[in-house]
């Protein structure tokens, strides 16, 4: 079990950007547009075996030709002073039931993604995921950024529709971020690694359903690309999204109306600016958490 | 406790060139457990070897299935006579490739197996009264080639449909194929109103080819009296209830049930299995 180099690129201290599938795809959808839009090349990979069950086998004439596992791989771009590292994992190595990556295998496999960082001598690692929140899904999605270090707090209050996870109400700077994208940030502190994990928002209403969510990818890759100073056309992104909204305006008409003038709400929620007086109420928030949970619950799936 | 090391040998076989013959225990039809079982009592199967399963089940409790308490096995048996490995265990949960690994760490190096053979039961929509068929998946033309005598399905193309993902058996074969160790995967359909109970029809299929092709010399006829008293069972389900008898006929006749149709009779076959008449 270990990793695979296909070749050894000669790159000038990269960048990593890594992610795997969360909610809503969010994180990964980001990183492969980029990963595309670049023309990245594969360089290589993690064997699978140990950490994966395999997806797919295909037998021909009677005999098994192959076995397909989830593919966890590198790619490379070189871009003059700005070379990027790719790694994107296919699925994340989920103990049994489980949904997220989480114990031994997990931290294994962050450190293998790391060998690489540091056989590369990348100086910083960029992680992405979701952020489920209080929002609306016709509004802009934002992004939340957690570094691993004090000394990138000034530089992400620079980025654009980006906020700390202080500037988030109620959170008092305190969080949770569930998977491999939230591990490798700490892993990389472990390490020596300076990283920042940048989360698009997401409805809570939405984080259960089988549904990417581009528009929050979108926010992840403008705030991505603007701080490894890359210009990207994100109208692929923008296709994907409108698809994806006529998808979830469908879902949103089924949901009970009492639910719904409460969910509408959300349109005008602003956390951002915490010190004034928002249109919802804390009771309010909870009324509303309380009223999608029994949804979900009643309907047999999400949360 | 295994402490890291999975495999616990009790007593090294005697064996020279042998082939193993592999059954998870809860498969559809129970057939894994009951092939392997029946080998075990008529070749006297004698445990050497298991795997601990620590790193390859949730052990949190214990499951209960007739009344009584089970918990995960992974047991080796040797038929010295015949040079033949029977393995029996539960599905892994975790660490797939690990266990796979070990069941074949036990087939060479201390059983020396030059072939394998793993069971497996699938779905089948037609009625009980046709003829079972075994189809056989190899990991080599090899195999193919030498299998080719014998009365099996051996040209299937299949791959994974979205949403679902291959069978151990598949990734062992895969495994097997990586260490050069030939093996057949072994596929009967089994009726779908009798996938939740037992199928002495489908055991015996699988018996026979394994008789014949590793020339075990198995008296059968005590199977052949399960399999008429199955019959003979389902007849009189059939004599009694009429829309019963109507659904296997048109099953027999290669028409498709209606779900609903699909589920009455699963429960009434199964009800009268498990109560008797």
């Amino acid at each position: 079990m270990g990793i695979r180099l296909y070749q050894e690129p000669q790159l000038e201290t990269p960048i990593l950007v890594a992610s795997w599938p969360g909610i809503g795809n969010i994180g990964i959808i980001a990183v492969d547009t980029l990963r595309g839009i670049l023309e990245a090349e594969e360089f290589g990979e993690i064997e699978p075996w140990d950490f994966f069950y395999p997806k797919r086998v295909l037998i021909k004439k009677g005999v098994l030709e192959y076995l397909e596992f989830p593919s966890s791989k590198f790619y490379f771009k070189r871009i003059e002073g700005r070379d990027i590292i790719f790694f994107i994992g296919e699925e994340q190595p989920t103990e049994v039931g489980r949904m997220y990556a989480e114990g031994k295998k997990a931290y294994y496999m962050a450190n293998l993604v790391l060998d690489v960082a540091e056989r590369f001598k990348c100086r910083r690692v960029y992680t992405s995921g979701a952020a489920v929140a209080l929002t609306h899904h016709t509004t802009k999605s934002r992004v939340w950024a957690v570094p691993n270090s004090a000394s990138l707090v000034s530089e992400i209050r620079g980025y654009d529709n980006t906020v700390l996870m202080s500037d988030i109400e109620g959170r008092g700077g305190h969080g949770n971020i569930t998977g491999l994208n939230g591990l490798l940030l700490g892993v990389a502190k472990k390490r020596g690694f300076e990283a920042i994990c940048l989360m698009g928002e997401i409805p809570v209403y939405l984080q259960g359903l089988p549904l990417s969510y581009p528009k929050a990818s979108k926010s992840v890759l403008e705030v991505l690309s603007r701080s490894l100073k890359i210009e990207v056309n994100l109208d692929k992104l923008d296709e994907l999204n409108r698809e994806v909204e006529r998808r979830i305006e469908e879902f949103y008409q089924q949901i009970p109306s009492e639910i719904r003038v409460q969910l509408d709400r959300l349109k005008h929620v602003s956390y951002a600016q915490p010190t004034e007086p928002g249109p919802i109420t804390e009771e309010e928030e909870k009324k509303i958490m309380e009223d999608v949970e029994k949804f979900f619950k009643k309907r047999g799936g999400g949360g | 406790m295994s402490q890291g090391y999975p495999i616990t040998i009790y007593k090294e076989p005697d064996l020279r060139r042998s082939s193993l013959v592999l059954g998870w225990s809860e498969d559809m039809g129970n057939l894994g457990r009951k092939v392997t079982d029946y080998l075990n009592w008529k070749l006297r199967g004698e445990e050497f070897a298991e795997i601990e399963p620590e790193d390859f089940f949730s052990l949190g409790g214990v499951a209960i299935e007739g009344n009584l308490a089970r918990f995960p096995e992974s047991k080796f048996y040797a038929c010295q006579e015949h040079e033949l490995v029977v393995f029996q265990s539960g599905s892994p949960w975790a660490e797939w490739y690990k266990f796979l690994n070990s069941v074949l760490d036990v087939a060479e190096h201390h059983c020396r197996v030059k072939e394998l053979y793993l069971l497996g039961a699938m779905v089948s929509f037609s009625a009980h009264t046709a003829p079972r068929q075994l189809l056989a998946v190899v990991n080599s033309a090899e195999m193919k080639e030498v299998l080719s005598q014998y009365d099996l399905a051996r040209d299937m193309d299949y791959q994974t449909p979205p949403g679902e993902r291959p069978t151990l058996n598949s990734f062992l074969l895969w495994i097997a194929k990586g260490r050069n160790i030939p093996g057949v995967s072994l596929w009967v359909p089994i009726p779908f109103y009798l996938a939740a109970m037992e199928d002495a029809q489908a055991q015996k299929k699988v018996l026979s080819f394994l008789n014949e092709r590793l020339d075990l010399k198995i008296d059968f006829s005590d199977l052949d009296r399960e399999i008429r008293e199955q019959n003979e069972q389902l007849a009189r389900v059939r004599s009694r209830f009429p829309q019963i008898d109507d659904y296997i006929n048109r099953l027999e006749s290669n028409l498709m049930l209606s779900e609903e149709e699909n589920g009455e009779l699963i429960k009434k076959i199964e009800d009268f299995l498990r109560e008797g008449d």
